[in-house]
């Protein structure tokens, strides 16, 4: 009992921790490849702080749902990351669910996101939540699918089982099904995070916004809670990533060594994945909104592919 | 003591370029730009290529070396240049107009690639089969897979270009078929094949010319007005 304390105590101070980080990091090193200097790594701390000592406004208009949804939004990716292994192949809190937990409560954030975002009444917040649900109506099955592919070689949808076959046979990420999922994953990833080809996580003035329409009307604390809530899901959607597809050096016992030792990969193929979101967020040019679903249909089809090619090859 | 190739290799590099063939195809139904659709098909037929000199070298099979040497300097070099240079020629840089929209179309694709599983399973007699002719047996299901979704691709437009580029990708299918079910097909007729299909694309090349001068157009629908 004490050791499922200590275990979920470390993934939480990692998670909250982590995540501004590696949206710091992105930013910084978008802006290296793209000639200017950017902000700093940090950049992402700052923001929040700052944020969170601020006062804030809330329309007329709104709800009590306005001011649930960022402590949903939050909770869910916080639940969430605990529920995945991210430097072992134990993830803290595997008592539940497994994987379709993982993707419900992910999408009950987003739904309350969305609520947020039509609660006010603006219209841009409506526009926002309606594109939103677009996107993840899509985006969803083509998740459930890839991580299917990898539940049905694992026999197991518990994410600590399926971390626990994947470390036994590494080099598994070459089999073609692996690669579909993969890729059917990756792409979902790019859209569930608002990268470059499906929205712009840089600006808040297009027309075309998705994620920040939403949270238009969000200010002072509740927006720092929304910030820190996207960027914990997306380090949350890359540990899924990196650790079901590339499980290196994921410790299965609980000495210091093996754990540092984790540590240290984890940390690293988050950074080279980090790197492959930067590059294609570089050299792409944004989507037109029309354009997103295809885009998608794409995963799925990879996903699905995947699935059958399990069967097959 | 001579080096022998290790076959369970040879068939996981095989599938692996498979699935990749099989992700090329379904995202050239996918693509809109003409000049990219005929650079996925370039990859695409390198790709095979590559997949006869693996079966090649696994079953000492020297002849398919030839066979696979043609098919990237024809399909992967020449033909996409001959395409590309026709595409500057006509000027036409716009994109490609399917009858179905393009989500839609992926996931027909999706379904045909579904149906070649199906049909290849019943191919499928591990027990009955030598290691020889197990090596690349499973590609089956890929390559009808690239034939139904060739043929949807030329059913699927309008321009006659781009149905030039389905039967392309469709003889793809044909010619990865032969080389899953046969290990290695004699020479003459994959050089048959090959040379059937760069004439054809010749001769199609100069109909698509032909075609645009006298309609204006390349919408092969517009043939109906050749009834008087």
């Amino acid at each position: 009992m004490t050791e499922v304390i200590i275990n979920s105590g470390l993934q939480l101070v990692l998670l909250l921790l982590v995540a501004p980080l590696l949206s710091g990091m992105i930013k910084t090193l978008k802006a290296r490849l793209q000639n200017r200097r950017g902000p700093g790594v940090l950049q992402s701390y700052r923001d929040i702080f700052k944020l969170l000592r601020k006062g804030m406004v809330i329309p007329e208009t709104a709800s009590w749902i306005f001011s649930a949804a960022p402590y949903m939004v939050f909770g869910t990716a916080t639940l969430v990351g605990l529920m995945i292994p991210m430097t072992t192949t134990h993830a803290p809190l595997s008592l539940f669910g497994g994987v379709l937990a993982v993707v419900y409560l992910l999408a009950l954030g987003r739904f309350f996101l969305a609520l947020g975002g039509l609660d006010t009444g603006s219209s841009f917040g409506g526009l926002g939540s309606s594109r939103e649900m677009t996107i993840s109506a899509i985006a969803e099955p083509a998740m459930m699918l890839a991580i299917f592919t990898v539940a049905l070689g694992a026999n197991s949808t518990n994410l600590s089982e399926m971390a626990k076959i994947a470390v036994t046979q590494s080099w598994r990420f070459l089999a073609p099904s692996q690669m579909l999922a993969f890729a059917a994953l990756f792409i979902v990833l790019i859209a569930e995070t608002g990268r470059i080809p499906v929205d712009n996580p840089a600006t808040h003035l297009e027309l075309t916004m998705i994620h920040e329409a939403m949270i238009l009307e969000y200010s002072g604390p509740y927006l720092a809670l929304i910030e820190w809530g996207a960027s914990i899901k997306q380090l949350v959607l890359m540990t899924l990533l990196v650790n079901t597809f590339f499980p290196f050096g994921l410790s299965s016992d609980w000495t210091v060594q093996t754990v540092g030792v984790g540590l240290a990969f984890y940390l690293a193929k988050l950074f080279l994945l980090a790197c492959l979101i930067v590059l294609v967020e570089t050299s792409n040019a944004k989507l037109r909104l029309f354009r997103v679903p295809e885009l998608l249909m794409v995963a799925f089809i990879l996903g699905a592919l995947a699935l059958i090619s399990t069967f097959l090859f | 003591m001579p080096f022998v190739p290790n076959p369970e290799l040879g068939n996981r590099i095989i599938t692996l370029m498979a699935a990749l063939v099989l992700v090329l195809q379904i995202a050239a139904v996918g693509q809109r730009g003409i000049v990219s659709s005929i650079r996925i098909f370039a990859v695409q037929s390198f790709l095979l290529g590559a997949i006869a000199a693996v079966i090649a070298y696994f079953n000492h099979a020297s002849h398919i070396y030839i066979a696979a040497l043609l098919t990237v300097f024809l399909k992967a070099g020449l033909l996409p240049r001959l395409l590309e240079r026709l595409v500057e020629r006509i000027g036409i840089r716009r994109e490609i107009e399917p009858l179905i929209n393009v989500p839609l179309s992926i996931l027909i694709a999706g379904g045909l690639t579904l149906l070649g599983y199906v049909v290849a399973e019943s191919f499928y007699h591990p027990e009955q089969t030598s290691a020889q002719a197990a090596l690349g047996h499973n590609t089956l299901a890929v390559a009808i897979a690239l034939f139904l979704i060739g043929f949807f691709a030329m059913v699927n437009r309008r321009k006659a270009l781009t149905q030039v580029l389905g039967l392309l990708s469709l003889e793809n299918g044909l010619f990865l078929a032969a080389i899953s079910l046969t290990y290695g097909m004699p020479l003459v007729v994959e050089l048959g094949i090959l040379f059937d299909v760069l004439v054809a694309v010749m001769v199609l090349g100069i109909l698509v010319f032909r075609i645009r001068e006298t309609f204006d157009s390349m919408d092969v629908s517009k043939l109906r007005k050749l009834r008087e």
